[in-house]
């Protein structure tokens, strides 16, 4: 391979309510796309293989791997990250259930984890318990031993049903709100 | 782990995705949900100079019930199956099938022709798309083909697909009404590869078996499609007796089976007689 | 030093305790939640260059040539090493035992597959990955040693030609009258056991950013460290500079579970710094790198155990032979696991004569790393499942067989034969406990006749020591001396009142800043959310470890209350200046200096070091001006270990039970956790939310130890474990729900009286689930004894009679 290098390609994709364009080299992975040239790097790489999760983002509202995703397959796609949660330093419902009950150690799993129940919470507010453990299933945390994780996300889905207003649902109030002129950045 | 550089093609026809691969062959992947292909991406243990990206292909991701038969086209993702609604009833056997692979942020991103074009033996779509019946509509440079699920399965990840051919359409006969079926797998962890695994559907008619299909997966370079065993059902008084003599016919079916850290060739065989017999039972008492 | 710490709750200078003993809100979670922690693979500096490892595909091979022309010539890269290089540039690595070590980059020869043998430094991954697929490497494979056996054999090759075997340590430690006991005893019970390679994989995998400073010869070390101190000295050993021109700066890390090692990688990515003139590099360890040739691999183990018994079940003497195969070289320091099973060799039990014969051999494995619970979980695994065959061929329960052996509750502090002290224990009590809360004699009942039915249901009881607050003298054996592992803190008050603590160790899981907060809220009566926690580098910080063998809870509290006390102190000589009063008559109370004999008369905290910063005309001549203090916590009492090996070493000695319920199923050999019960004593809880997530986190790690984890090596020694297709991590089905009582016998020797408890249930759980398997197995006379205890082994057992 010398001068011979393939083309890049222009993607425009919305991150966390923005729309954004950049050119980019088809191989990049989506993970490495919004950690590297996006700054975004909440969402964490853990295995690069698809099976850990760490790298969980939400594609359109579902939750995806993005370390096994390219970025131009994101292009004209809605990417959330978990930077989208926090609003203006307040915790998101789901971020404070995790502090609220110890749902997290070390927290390089925690943002995979949040955002693969905020897809879940959006669609099923009230999971039960088989639902949660599917969701939960395809994430892996080496320190918690779960049981925690598991309790966090329940006190979540009690406080947003209290609340009556799904994650996702909250998120774009506040994205809408941001964006509005005179609104914060 | 970064993928090795390649070129990156974004068809939005047919036409244009077959023309593609037709032009470079070997060197040419497709991609639709990536699932399988990024993780060998990233490892760079596949290699393909050009991908060639089916998702903005229009019309290849619908669900359609016609002529009797669910059809799912290449860009459906796993987890808009699972979620198409009546399913449960049209056919509760996918349904349940698809709830064993792998998570659903897997699902939601991978897709189920996908799934079957990649032919991994352990993998539960291709045993449940042969235990179906089901038939594939592929589309070449010399137009399109149909082949049923047993035909298209050659060996450990290979199918007949032809390097320019695309995989356009799994068509799954809708599971007869009054049909029983089952899915039964051992997995090292939950939505793991089978070690070894069996779907069967049958029906009862007058207190016999009728129509069994029995399918053991997980176990061979292909789905494997037990018609001994389906000859020893046919007609038998459904219980204990008859899964036992059935499910030994699946052990005996099987022909070489993998031998690795999580179990053993004869494992998998025994295992796979065992599955199919639990199977069989449960499939029984759903009909 | 250590008299001036409080040493209970009682002592603490406030009216009320308010967080210590609670768990309070984690002052590391918002950030973490929000995904703004700062992990290492956040950092970009400017210029930055990013690293790839080209790796040795061989397990034993003389290199012969790299050409790594075509690579250099690549636009983006800039920079390419190879073992030339690190062995004209670096001193071999330190290793434990000594001398079994090579350079960052294979030279001459390749150890092991994964070997790093060239690393090139360039604009970005993908291109540095590009980069390596252009060099060239001819190798001459050389004969393979595959395993320990092979290891030992006579005409084996050899690892390191200059120690004339691959022996690292063959020793036969004796303590107390061990051939008397067998002679005497009623009943001999033995077995052999083999404990497959599994390792730490923390979801973050190692990485640093290196800059080497041409101008000043600065070395500055960005990377997810454990002991950024012990890591430091270490790299100006090996790459020659001064310890003072070596800079540390550990990040906040995804997870460690024993050693976050990557010394390699940080000594490559110094090579590649100064040879790109400075340029600070990136190695991001990948996963698949990690399960290569990480620090994700330990105790590789074949096992003897003896038990000498009485009749009525006392055990009266103990054997253990263990033949470790430690992998290519011994610079992980994975020895020190085969080392701290003399910590507590003999468990909860008051066995007074106890024998280790010890072998630590070199194969053309990866090194073996340290891993949570550092050699006892194994040790554990064999002596419990022991004390269950000797209850079966006694005829006794196998929690009466322990009973009678227990260490009884008024003999401590106890010394065990190995020579380590236990603190405080009341492990009958703990026993109790757990079997009135599992209500054992129902569930004995069940499985009897779940067992007569044919199901394969067994129970398994465990109990262990979990030892706390390591020393360095627990390793003396495998040839690390020293004594005192200090952790110091600076708390300061601000001139605006506020609390900063300053600590040198990044945050890894445990919830650390949060309990030094906890603890200075409770002596200068503030919020844990009023104290600044500010992490320092490895120059900067007073002296400091960090992480490690459960330490840092007792450490980091006795230092923070040092510190306190001996901040209380100046502000006490000040205030009484202020307060026009004797030095000895001024006391703190619920943050106010204040008059004894007269509390009214009183002057916060905040006013006093208002005074000392900002006041100089009020204060006497030889006062001390800095309303700061810093103390430096070692634990009190070590002893040097003795030529048998026998030292006060790990300070603290927390004690669990575990009772779990499994299904075999005949069929296909798997096996379902259907009960898990626990009672588990770590002293005083400073936090109890914390231990009980240290609690669950080891328990998920002791499930995928007993079911799941296993590194598989072929016969050349090439990993079959490559990827986390075949590493199976446990999930969140995999890990049961878990019932759990506390039990508190606090440390007479600790400052609050808590015991270490970070490493916890990974000490016992793999011998629970085991003893359970083997007491579902008992019907049918086959025992499994290996793990993992995976479809494949237990199919094998039921249906081939063979393991």
């Amino acid at each position: 391979m010398d001068e011979d290098k393939p083309a890049r390609v222009a993607v425009t994709v919305t991150v966390n309510g923005r729309r954004l364009s950049a050119e980019l080299e088809p191989r990049t992975t989506l993970a490495d796309f919004l950690r590297v040239d996006l700054g975004l790097t909440g969402t964490h790489l853990g295995c690069e293989h698809g099976v850990c999760g760490a790298c969980t983002v939400l594609l359109d509202g579902r939750a995806v791997r993005s370390c096994i995703m390219l970025a131009v397959q994101a292009a004209g796609h809605e990417v959330t990250t978990i930077e989208a949660l926090a609003n203006e330093g307040e915790l998101h419902p789901l971020q404070q259930a995790f502090v609220d009950k110890h749902g997290l150690q070390c927290g390089f799993c925690t943002p995979g984890f949040i955002m693969a129940a905020a897809e879940l919470l959006e669609r099923d507010p009230d999971p039960t318990e088989q639902a949660l453990l599917e969701t939960l299933g395809g994430q892996v945390c080496r320190c918690t031993g779960y049981e925690a994780i598991i309790e966090s996300v329940r006190d979540a889905a009690e406080k947003l049903r209290q609340q009556g207003v799904g994650p996702l649902e909250l998120l774009a109030a506040a994205l809408e709100k941001n964006a509005a002129p005179g609104g914060g950045e | 782990m970064k993928p090795p550089a390649f070129e990156y093609a974004a068809p939005t026809s047919v036409a244009e995705a077959v023309a593609l691969l037709d032009e470079r062959g070997f060197d040419a992947k497709v991609l639709a949900g990536g699932q399988s292909l990024m993780a060998l991406l990233n490892m760079r243990l596949a290699r393909p100079e050009l991908l060639v990206d089916i998702a903005r292909v229009p019309g290849l991701d619908s669900i359609e019930i016609s002529d009797g038969c669910l059809g799912v086209g290449a860009m459906v993702r796993q987890r808009s199956l699972e979620f198409f609604p009546g399913l449960a009833d049209s056919h509760p056997l996918l349904l349940a099938g698809l709830r064993h692979v792998a998570h659903p942020q897997n699902r939601n991103q991978g897709t189920v022709c996908g799934s079957l074009a990649h032919a991994d033996p352990a993998a539960e779509l291709p045993a449940l798309a042969v235990a179906a019946g089901a038939e594939f509509v592929i589309e070449g440079p010399d137009g399109k083909r149909s082949e049923s699920a047993e035909d298209f399965f050659i060996t450990y990840l290979t199918t007949t697909l032809e390097p320019a051919e695309l995989l356009v359409e799994a068509r799954f006969p809708l599971l007869r009404g009054a049909s029983g079926w089952s899915v039964q797998e051992v997995t090292r962890r939950h939505g793991d590869f089978a070690l070894a695994g069996a779907v069967v559907t049958m029906r009862i008619a007058d207190a016999r078996v009728a129509d069994p299909r029995v399918v053991a997966f997980g176990v061979g370079a292909v789905p494997l499609r037990c018609t001994a065993a389906e000859q020893a059902l046919a007609g038998a008084e459904p219980g204990p007796a008859a899964w036992k003599e059935a499910g030994a016919l699946v052990a005996e079916a099987v022909e070489d089976p993998l031998d690795d850290v999580h179990a053993s060739a004869a494992q998998r065989r025994s295992v796979a007689g065992v599955m199919a017999s639990r199977a069989m039972e449960e499939a029984a008492a759903r009909a | 030093m250590s008299g001036s710490i409080p040493n209970s709750l009682e002592e603490l200078p406030v009216s009320e305790i308010r967080w210590i003993g609670k768990g309070v809100e984690r002052l590391e979670d918002p950030s973490l939640v929000t995904g703004r922690t700062e992990f290492i693979d956040n950092v970009v500096l400017p210029g930055m260059l990013h690293c790839a490892i080209l790796r040795s595909p061989y397990a034993h091979a003389r290199i012969v040539s790299i050409d790594s022309s075509a690579a250099e010539e690549m636009e983006g890269v800039y920079a390419v090493i190879t073992g030339s290089d690190a062995a004209r540039l670096t001193n071999p690595a330190t290793t434990a035992p000594e001398g079994w070590g090579g350079y960052c980059l294979a030279h001459e020869k390749t150890r092991f597959v994964g070997e790093p043998v060239v690393a090139v430094a360039a604009t970005n991954r993908y291109l540095a990955e590009d980069a390596l697929e252009l060099i060239i490497v001819e190798y001459e494979e050389l004969p393979v040693v595959a395993n320990a056996q092979a290891a030992l054999a006579a005409d084996a090759a050899l690892l390191f030609e200059e120690h004339g075997s691959n022996v690292m340590l063959q020793r036969k430690f004796t303590w107390g009258e061990v051939d008397e006991a067998f002679d005497q005893a009623d009943l001999v019970v033995s077995d052999d056991y083999r404990w497959n390679r599994l390792g730490a994989n923390p979801m973050e995998t190692f990485g640093c950013v290196v800059d080497w400073n041409p101008a000043d010869d600065m070395l500055t070390c960005r990377g997810s460290f454990q002991s950024q101190s012990h890591m430091g000295l270490a790299r100006s050993l090996v790459l020659g500079l001064p310890s003072n021109q070596v800079r540390m700066i550990s990040h906040p890390h995804g997870g460690s579970f024993g050693g976050k090692g990557g010394f390699r990688g940080v000594d490559i990515c110094a090579l590649l710094s100064k040879a790109a003139s400075g340029r600070p590099v990136k190695w991001m360890e990948d996963r698949l790198e990690y399960l290569l040739a990480g620090a994700g691999q330990s105790w590789d183990r074949e096992y003897r155990l003896q038990l000498a018994l009485k009749k009525d079940g006392t055990v009266t003497g103990l054997r253990v032979k263990l033949l470790d195969d430690m992998g290519g070289t011994a610079e992980a320091f994975g020895a020190v696991s085969a080392a701290k099973p003399l910590a507590a060799f003999t468990g909860c039990y008051a066995i007074q004569a106890a024998e280790y014969d010890l072998t630590l051999v070199a194969t053309n494995k990866i090194p073996q790393s340290p891993y949570r619970g550092m050699g006892p979980p194994p040790h554990n695994w064999v002596l419990e499942q022991t004390m269950d065959k000797a209850a079966r061929e006694l005829g006794l329960d196998p929690a009466e067989i322990r009973r009678r052996n227990y260490i009884p509750a008024d003999a401590f502090p106890y010394t065990i034969a190995s020579g380590n002290e236990y603190d405080s224990g009341n492990y009958e009590a703990a026993l109790d406990e757990l079997l009135n809360m599992a209500d054992y004699e129902r569930l004995c009942a069940e499985r009897d006749s779940a067992q007569a039915e044919g199901r394969l249901l067994g129970l398994g009881l465990a109990n262990t020591i979990e030892p706390g607050v390591f020393d360095w003298n627990a390793y003396a054996i495998v040839g690390l001396e020293s004594t005192g592992v200090p952790e110091g803190i600076t708390v300061a008050i601000d001139v605006m009142g506020r609390i900063t603590a300053r600590l040198g160790f990044s945050l890894e899981g445990q919830g650390q800043y949060t309990l030094v907060a906890q603890v200075l809220a409770d002596y200068f009566a503030v919020t844990p959310a009023d104290v600044s926690i500010v992490y320092q580098d490895s120059l900067s910080a007073p002296p400091h470890f960090g992480p490690g063998g459960s330490r840092l809870g007792v450490a980091i509290t006795g230092a923070a209350l040092g510190a306190a006390r001996l901040l209380e102190r100046k502000l006490a000589r000040v205030a009484a200046v202020l307060l026009q009063c004797g030095p000895d008559d001024v006391e703190l109370m619920d943050g106010f200096l204040r008059v004894r004999a007269m509390p009214e008369a009183r002057m916060h905290f905040a006013e006093v070091a208002g005074a000392m910063l900002a006041r100089s005309d009020l204060l006497p001549e030889d006062s001390d001006p800095q309303p700061q203090a810093t103390y430096v916590w070692t634990a009190p009492g070590r002893t040097p270990a003795d030529e048998q090996g026998r030292a006060k070493s790990y300070l603290t000695a927390a004690n669990a039970c575990h009772l779990v319920k499994v299904e075999v199923d005949r069929d296909t050999g798997t096996v379902d956790i259907l009960g898990y019960w626990l009672v588990d004593d770590c002293g005083t809880r400073l936090n109890p939310v914390t231990v009980e997530g240290q609690t669950m986190g080891g328990i998920a790690q002791g499930v995928g130890a007993a079911l799941l984890e296993e590194y598989v090596y072929d016969e050349s020694a090439q990993p079959l474990t490559s990827s986390f297709m075949d590493y199976l991590l446990p999930s969140v089905y995999e890990v049961p729900r878990v019932e759990k009582k506390a039990l508190t016998t606090p440390s007479p020797f600790t400052p609050l009286g808590a015991k270490g408890c970070g490493e916890g249930a990974m000490h016992t759980t793999p011998a629970a689930i085991m003893c359970a398997i083997n007491d579902a197995l008992s019907p049918l006379g086959l025992s499994a004894r290996e793990v993992p205890a995976s479809p494949r082994r237990l199919w094998k057992l039921l249906h081939e009679n063979a393991d």
